[in-house]
């Protein structure tokens, strides 16, 4: 019973050490889960979560992959293996080449080389041993002082090997590299080639007895990192532009190449990294699948409290996960990591060699290439400057003619919302509640990006969609794939705030600013816009606004609102506001009269376009 | 129990690398030693490309830094004097009480002793005239000088960095155990030696 008991307690030791160590070492290697470990706010000892206070050393929240990992490798009989790769991308592709031919980026050639390889074991080689009452009495807690002590050294250690400097450096937001750091976690890997060997120095750990076992911590590492020549990017800032189509200051007369697909507009750095894998670059199921770095969430710890020479264990506290910048990525790393670390794959599936892969590992560098790559939604457009915000029928005619307008094509889900409701798309409301957001954002994209209160994350999105929604606080231009995901897409909206910056499915001009400008410019503004079109759209419109008014129901019938030559003609508002006060005429003398003003109105818009008039002979 | 001692390699170091140098072997000792819940900081180096690891507590710093302006003081007194600075640790024992002392007794067991050799700054040697080589800016050939200095210290530094590492690795039975509520071990530092 004793025994155990003290089993229980040594296995519990044995699984936190590796939990312990994988936190440590993913911290002090991989830059974003750093970033975001720096970010936490840091509470107070006291305050320190209990499944923090293992081995005492306090880290911060782990990532939920961290979890899913150590949930993977359980068996504690099986090595854990820790590469931390360096991924080296050429130098002739620049971020900004990256974003805007994703697919070379996709496919652009880059040298991954395994900088360090920790192994973590619990050497169990005297299971049969029969331990005595001596061993096994306070063993535990000799072995949990000792792996207190294992933990610290191998804590400044990782401040002391090369790979520590190009962490840092990697680390840094004022400036990219074409270099990456990513990790692989597995319980095998593949022996160093005789080249790498000879570059490669190895430190073991002292083991630390844990009866009836002992755990093992070595690590072999490249001496020297000086032929990674970290080379900086010229990265665009990630400065939210501020003008884009859509924003109440944007000159609506401005244009935006609307064809071929995509264009971002705004960049993330990476310092604001990391980005995102390429969804198209999915590690095979079988693979443990190439880790970038995971935004930390909530800590869902699985045991129990570590032994601080207390008795019962106490239950964690299971608090709902977090999202970040990175929910893209998590999104499409879960599926991928829930394939890959998923127990039996572990146990079952080929060794992972990065030389032998197929595909190109699921990390990216630089810009975000694959968010570009899908980025289907619509691209920036051109908003019309509307007649007037009663003239609804331009309205139609914009949006069946989007090519004639550069209007965005409608998207699939709209063109479904419109056909079942007559109501304003949410997409639209969405659309504006961003405008609103962005006129208080600030200006630069890194608060956003480490804003993680932000985003809320739902578990359940794990389910591979790919949601613009949250990517777009980390990158305003994040694309989402045109499928049934944007239903659910635009569940997620009405959920949250942020949504694609161009995620519009209509425009609704009745309600835009410019729309209920009703002073003669306008109407200069309107006849300037018509003039390439012609003098025979500009008839035919004003043929179209006769049209209207003689349907229109008379507002007064008093003659002298028939006065086209007033001050309230000035504006076609004015012009409109006149002809209300027009009645059917019952004669053909009221008719002539009534042509006679609709002429003179004619003339005066025309006049004030610049045209010359010609007048014909009145009737 | 064994007190284990540790004599760290001698660094040759100028006096104003004094403070930092002692400062990043102290608190590497120091977080190695404090086992009780910390929260790892991260302490960069002015002067070297270097990460030591500190555990954070306020007091203990702050003790550290008293007891290394002493050290800087002495060695303003002495120049170019080879000088040791001792970081031990013990354990408070209560002896017999007797009629005359009830005094505590400590039991060191673990003791660190750092080996500075503090030099002066080479003065810049000025060009002769039998010199045929081409004269060359004496601020150029002192700063290459300076770097490589530089960088030799900081080798230095950091192989003591790792024998501290290799030292707690390897001896860990005579660690006491783990107080509830103590973050780290009685400690004191001292100025035990002084070389001529």
């Amino acid at each position: 019973m004793e025994m155990d008991r003290e089993s229980g307690k040594l296995e519990q030791i044995v699984s936190q050490f590796r939990s312990k160590i994988l936190h440590v070492i993913l911290n002090s290697r991989i830059p974003s889960l750093h970033h975001h470990y720096q970010q936490q706010e840091p509470l107070s000892l006291a305050r320190v979560r209990k499944s923090d206070k293992w081995f005492n050393l306090v880290l911060g929240d782990r990532a939920a992959a961290l979890e899913n990992l150590n949930f993977s490798l359980r068996n504690l009989l099986d090595p854990m293996i820790i590469d931390i790769i360096l991924v080296h991308h050429s130098s002739c592709s620049s971020s900004l080449d990256n974003l805007y031919t994703p697919s070379a980026a996709v496919g652009s050639p880059s040298d991954e080389t395994v900088i360090e390889r920790w192994v973590v074991q619990y050497d169990c080689a005297r299971v049969n041993a029969t331990p005595s009452g001596a061993d096994t009495s306070s063993s535990y807690k000799k072995t949990y002082k000792k792996s207190i002590i294992l933990l610290r050294s191998l804590f400044a250690q990782m401040r002391l090997l090369p790979a520590y400097r190009i962490f840092r450096q990697l680390s840094s937001l004022s400036q990219t590299y074409n270099v990456d750091l990513v990790y692989k976690v597995s319980s095998f890997s593949h022996p160093f080639s005789r080249e790498e060997e000879g570059a490669m120095k190895e430190y073991s750990f002292v083991p630390v007895e844990a009866f009836p076992g002992r755990l093992c911590v070595s690590v072999t590492y490249r001496t020297t990192l000086s032929d990674f020549n970290l080379e900086p990017l010229v990265s665009l800032p990630s400065n939210i532009i501020t003008d884009y189509v859509g924003s109440p200051t944007t000159d609506p007369m401005r244009s935006f190449p609307s064809e071929k697909g995509f264009h971002a507009t705004s960049f993330s750095i990476r310092g604001a990294r990391p980005p995102s894998p390429s969804p198209f670059q999915r590690p095979h199921s079988w693979s443990s699948g190439f880790h970038k770095g995971l935004p930390l969430m909530q800590n869902q710890s699985l045991a129990g409290s570590p032994p601080a020479y207390r008795t019962s264990p106490k239950p964690y506290d299971v608090v709902s996960p977090q999202s970040d910048i990175y929910g893209n990525r998590i999104r499409n790393r879960l599926p991928t990591l829930q394939q890959a670390t998923a127990y039996d794959e572990y146990q079952l599936s080929p060794p992972f060699s990065a030389s032998a892969s197929p595909s190109p590992p699921a990390y990216l560098s630089g810009a975000n290439p694959v968010v570009a790559h899908h980025c289907s939604e619509t691209a920036p457009v051109t908003i019309p400057f509307p007649l007037t915000g009663r003239n609804s029928f331009h309205l139609s005619l914009n949006s069946s003619d989007p090519s004639r307008h550069s209007l965005p094509p409608l998207s699939p889900r709209s063109s479904k919302h419109d056909a079942s409701s007559q109501e304003s798309p949410s997409g639209i409301r969405s659309y504006r509640k961003l405008e609103a957001l962005r006129a208080g954002e600030s200006p630069s994209g890194l608060s956003i990006n480490y804003s993680a209160q932000k985003m809320v994350r739902d578990t359940k999105d794990d389910s591979g969609r790919f949601s613009g929604l949250l990517s777009s606080s980390g990158s305003p231009r994040i694309g989402f794939s045109r499928s049934s995901s944007r239903l659910s897409f635009q569940d997620d909206m009405d959920d949250c705030e942020f949504s694609c910056p161009f995620d519009v499915d209509d425009i609704d001009v009745s309600d835009s600013p410019a729309s209920q400008n009703v002073e003669g410019k306008k109407a200069l503004d309107f006849t300037a816009q018509s003039v390439p079109v012609g003098k025979k759209s500009q008839d035919a419109a004003v043929g179209m606004l006769v049209h209207m008014l003689r349907t229109a129901p008379p507002l007064r019938q008093d003659p002298s609102c028939y006065s086209t030559h007033s001050s309230k003609t000035v504006g076609y508002e004015g012009g409109v506001g006149t002809a209300s006060g027009f009645f059917m005429p019952c004669k053909t003398a009221d008719a002539l009269e009534e042509l006679k003003s609709y002429r003179e109105m004619r003339d005066l818009l025309l006049s004030k376009s610049g045209t010359r008039v010609v007048r014909k002979e009145e009737m | 129990m064994n007190c284990e001692v540790c004599q760290l390699k001698e660094l040759e170091v100028e006096h104003f690398e004094i403070r930092e140098v002692l400062r990043c072997i102290l608190h590497t000792i120091v977080f190695h030693r404090a086992l009780g819940l910390v929260r790892p900081k991260d302490v960069d180096l002015e002067l070297f490309e270097i990460t030591y690891v500190q555990c954070g507590d306020v007091e203990l710093e702050k003790k550290i830094d008293e007891k290394i302006d002493q050290f800087i003081s002495w060695v303003e007194k002495h120049p170019n004097k080879k000088s040791q600075i001792c970081l031990s640790f013990y354990e408070v024992k209560s002896k017999q009480p007797s009629w005359f002392t009830n005094k505590t007794e400590r039991l060191y067991w673990e003791q660190w002793y750092a080996n500075l050799n503090v030099t002066q700054q080479p003065k810049q040697h000025s060009s002769k005239s039998h010199l045929t080589k081409v004269v060359v800016d004496p601020g150029e050939s002192a700063n290459e000088e300076r770097s490589s200095r530089r960088a030799m210290v900081e080798a230095s530094l950091r192989e003591v960095l790792f024998q501290i590492i290799k030292f707690v690795n390897e001896k860990k039975d005579h660690v006491p155990p783990i107080s509830e509520g103590v973050i780290y071990f009685p400690y004191e530092i001292t100025m035990p030696r002084k070389f001529q």
